[in-house]
């Protein structure tokens, strides 16, 4: 198992060593300049370039990005949108929205999404069943960001439950939380329904199993059974499904937050993309990189533990 | 009769037919097969034709396709033609207008009365309402835009305009156009590649097999959303970036599920028959085992196409797609939630095209995988 999980951290290293340089090297081969601000004299521009190594040859400049990346965790520093500050520290100014949305998205999604597919498991072929899996097909295939317009024109124009827009001078987490309501639901939607629909033809298979009917026939209820016996069966695959979701939700928010006006991390990626801030645009491309990595390795590893020919037949 | 005189011994090859009877098969009771034979693609679209939402899903996407040809040249408006004099004019529609529903008119609420002078009077159709607030006259008022815009008469957009005046229908299906295309020049472009490289990987095995699939491996570690972002940036916008973006890692899945089909058929006695026989690598794979992987492929080139129409208006929606003037779903959708309050047609009419573009195709791939492979049948 060590050797196992060895051989799945060097994987994500080596991943995150490729996406490091794609994006050395693809954002600074952009046609723009770091420093192109008609309002900093060009001496200071010399110096500032000098200081962050730009005015040298970019293989040179590469040494010093991974260089400092390894050495000092340091990933340089924003130029535009927040000239001076540590990429990281403008990062975190803006994390917090984002995660709160995408975090409670996710832990709406999975109860929503056992829930209505074990209803139509259960309830296989009847009414219920037909209901939720219409549901699932709408809820999987349109996009997130109509589900976004259609709540904010229904719930805040027409019924005007919530506010339009994120409230960014909410004084609690009560009130922050009650503007980012319909965000989450629009995000968490697409989900729910991956989930429910996946747990749907795992509790099928598994309620026409042998050891159900044999849970039955020593005197178990229907509802023991399929709680005891059936639930926990199709409850690892779902697990293994779900992980990877942060990676789907976290890039549907990148949308979401936009319509919603969300100050997150997706409008500061778009942001710093468009305004040029070459350091910003690596270190949170990097971040949403280490996520989606972070995710896949624990469903390796997690995949590693439940069945063990993996780790010894290798990758094969 | 089928005999031939040569092989008969001399002294009676040239006896008359008459002489001769055949002996031991009386009459053949075998009866010639009435029905056309069925082959496998037969048999899958008869199994589709029975899936009813399959069949619609299909008439729905072959009715977007054929709007997205030919409707830009019905409406009689170019997509980029601005007139700033007609922005944000609400639906009008011919027939529909006699109802009151799309007959291009809007109700204003809480305009002062005074304010009404601005407005030409053949522009006002009526006031809903009138009343005081703090002593200011005030009403709801219904106004008939095209007639304020100054619109001739018997001139219609069917959804309205938009910021800069544009005929929003012709928009639409310009920008459904453009979405298609990518869609399907990306999962073509996915499907080629996959296809070749699997087939490689899985036909010849060892070495090659490792390499190839250690490389599509760390490929394929890579986030969707960071490589395409990074692809953007790196080729610019246009339909041809976007199309490559998506191509990047988009054929990845494809190429694992041939490799894998590849694996379970390359053993097979047929294979190695043939091989006996002196058929050329090419021809064993193109011809003899590829076949085998048709249905999955065409099943997964189907379910990807909603996924291609989503990236392309996700990055349009972003700012990394493509890029105005020229139209995309992605674009109405981001540049009609900007006054989504005001003017909700601009988002309800490119929103409801994508969605029942998604639903249809994804209906349509799940009816198609059914029909396919009879053995998955029954999950949606």
């Amino acid at each position: 198992m060590l050797r196992y999980t060895l051989s799945r951290l060097g994987a994500m290293l080596l991943t995150m060593f490729i996406i490091m340089s794609l994006s050395f090297w693809i954002i600074r081969l952009m046609p723009q300049s770091i420093f192109e601000n008609p309002e900093v004299a060009p001496e200071v521009q010399k110096l500032l370039e000098a200081e962050m190594h730009l005015d040298k040859p970019m293989w040179v400049q590469y040494y010093y990005f991974i260089r400092d990346i390894v050495t000092k965790r340091d990933f340089g520093r924003s130029v535009k949108l927040r000239p001076g500050m540590d990429v990281f520290k403008v990062i975190a100014t803006r994390i917090k929205p984002s995660m709160v949305l995408n975090f409670f998205s996710l832990l709406l999604s999975i109860p929503a999404g056992i829930i209505l597919g074990t209803i139509a498991a259960l309830q296989r072929n009847k009414w219920p069943d037909n209901l939720i899996s219409f549901l699932v097909v709408i809820f999987i295939s349109v996009p997130s960001f109509v589900f976004g317009a259609v709540l904010q024109y229904t719930f805040t124009f027409r019924i005007p439950l919530f506010p339009t827009l994120y409230d960014a001078t909410a004084a609690s987490f009560g009130e922050m939380f009650h503007s980012l309501t319909l965000p989450i639901i629009a995000l968490a939607l697409g989900p729910a329904a991956t989930i429910a629909r996946y747990l749907r033809g795992e509790l099928i298979e598994t309620l026409s199993s042998e050891f159900l009917l044999l849970a039955r026939t020593k005197g178990l209820t229907r509802a023991q059974a399929v709680v005891r016996h059936a639930f926990r069966n199709s409850l690892v695959p779902i697990a293994n499904t779900i992980i990877p979701m942060i990676t789907g939700i976290m890039g549907g928010s990148l949308v979401i937050e936009r319509i919603f006006a969300v100050p997150g991390m997706g409008g500061q990626l778009v942001e710093s993309i468009v305004v040029g801030d070459h350091f910003l645009t690596v270190a949170l491309l990097m971040f949403y990189s280490a996520i989606s990595l972070i995710t896949i390795f624990v469903v390796d590893i997690s995949y590693g533990l439940i069945d063990p020919r993996i780790r010894v037949g290798g990758g094969k | 009769m089928i005999v031939d005189r040569n092989r008969l011994p001399e002294e009676i090859r040239d006896l008359p037919e008459s002489c001769f009877e055949i002996v031991g098969a009386e009459d053949i009771r075998d009866e010639a097969p009435k029905t056309e034979a069925i082959g496998f693609f037969k048999d899958a679209i008869s199994r589709l034709r029975k899936n009813k939402l399959s069949v619609i899903a299909f008439w729905l996407i072959s009715l977007v396709i054929v709007s997205a040809i030919i409707v830009p040249y019905l409406t009689g408006y170019s997509y980029t033609a601005q007139n700033v004099a007609l922005r944000n004019l609400p639906p009008k529609i011919p027939g529909l207008e006699k109802l009151g529903i799309a007959d291009g008119t809007r109700i204003l609420t809480n305009r002062p009365k005074d304010s009404l002078r601005e407005f030409p009077a053949d522009s006002i159709v009526e006031i809903v309402r009138e009343y005081r607030i703090n002593n200011v006259e005030m009403v709801d008022v219904k106004v008939d835009y095209y007639a304020y815009a100054g619109v001739p008469e018997g001139e219609y957009h069917w959804m309205g305009t938009d910021y800069l005046g544009r005929d929003l229908c012709t928009r639409l299906f310009m920008g459904a156009r453009v979405s298609l295309l990518i869609a399907f020049f990306a999962v073509v472009a996915n499907i080629i590649i996959g296809v070749i490289y699997g087939a490689c990987a899985g036909y010849y095995g060892g070495k090659v097999d490792m390499l190839l699939t250690h490389f599509a491996e760390i490929l394929d570690g890579l986030p969707y959303l960071v490589v395409t972002i990074l692809f953007m940036l790196l080729l610019g916008s246009g339909m041809l970036s976007i199309v490559l973006a998506l191509t990047v890692t988009g054929w990845i899945g494809t190429a694992r599920l041939v490799r894998a089909q590849f694996y379970r058929f390359k053993g097979r006695e047929y294979v190695l028959a043939a091989r006996t026989l002196g058929v050329k690598d090419r021809a064993l794979i193109f011809r003899h085992i590829l076949p085998n992987a048709i249905g999955p492929v065409i099943t997964r080139a189907m379910i990807s196409i909603p996924g291609a129409i989503f990236s392309e208006s996700f990055l349009a929606y972003i700012g990394l797609g493509i890029k105005p003037p020229s139209p995309s779903i992605g674009i109405l959708l981001s540049d009609g939630q900007r006054v989504l309050l005001q003017y909700p047609y601009q988002t309800v009419f490119p929103a409801v095209l994508i969605s029942v573009l998604m639903v249809s195709f994804n209906l349509f791939a799940n009816g198609l995988r059914d029909a396919l492979d009879p053995t998955q049948r029954g999950e949606i």
